[in-house]
């Protein structure tokens, strides 16, 4: 409750203590952040009863959330590795396309949508997991002028 | 009337300055994202993800889709400290 995250830290501690053995075991996500990124949408598609199960309980838990939502919260992480795990079996050259350019272009989406969009397509034969944007106004609101490229996009080559 | 060589001598010492210190530049960064373009605009999640993906792979900017961690993983988180003020 009154912990403040440091501001001017000047050294860490590494507590290799092992997690006792009440803590249920998960094995971590071991995907970083442009992969995570670029697999956002489909995890999100997969485990969404999963992570509002987990919210929801977080929620619920007045602040003690981390230790009672534990068992939700290992049913999260297993279902994004899950998801991780499909797509590199199954659409591994689309997926490493797609956030390799991600982490050549500050993780913005709308710079890869070349290589977003078979990514997409592939999932969706392989997997069946459709990117959704949460909330999205549908259908899309009437523009006086709908653009072909997105306007800000500097990486022109990798857009359709 | 011909100029004299000597006062092209500072242009030289000019281009040349400034050349080392943008190619230098240009080096250092290219060198500390590994060949990549840097991040930019980053905020406190970019950050702490940035964090994250130092601990998994090892480097700055390495990047690896494993759906599973490495062991140790879960252990090499860091408590940052600070001194206390009161």
């Amino acid at each position: 409750m009154s912990r403040r995250e440091p501001q001017f830290s000047q050294q860490t501690l590494i507590d290799t203590t092992p997690m006792p053995a009440e803590i249920p075991k998960v094995q971590e996500i071991g995907a970083t952040s442009a992969p995570l990124t670029s697999a956002a949408y489909f995890i999100g598609d997969r485990c969404q009863a999963y992570n509002d199960d987990f919210m929801k309980c977080k929620a619920e838990s007045n602040g003690r959330g981390e230790l009672e939502c534990l068992k939700e919260g290992r049913k999260v992480t297993r279902c994004a590795a899950s998801v991780i795990k499909d797509i590199n079996t199954h659409c591994l050259t689309q997926f490493t396309a797609h956030w390799e350019c991600l982490e050549n272009w500050n993780h913005r989406l709308w710079e890869c949508r070349k290589a977003e969009s078979d990514l997409n397509a592939c999932v969706f034969d392989k997997l069946g997991l459709k990117k959704t944007i949460p909330g999205a106004v549908e259908p899309p609101r009437p523009t006086t002028r709908i653009p072909q490229y997105p306007i800000y996009a500097a990486n022109t080559p990798n857009l359709r | 009337m011909g100029v004299p060589f000597e006062a092209l001598l500072p242009f030289g010492i000019i281009i040349g300055c400034f050349g080392a210190g943008g190619y230098g530049l240009m080096a250092v960064k290219n060198w500390t994202n590994e060949g990549k373009r840097a991040r930019w605009n980053r905020d406190v999640w970019d950050r702490v993800m940035m964090e994250r993906d130092m601990r998994l792979t090892g480097t700055a900017r390495g990047q690896s889709c494993n759906h599973e961690a490495p062991p140790g993983f879960e252990l090499s988180n860091p408590w940052k400290l600070e001194k206390r003020i009161f």
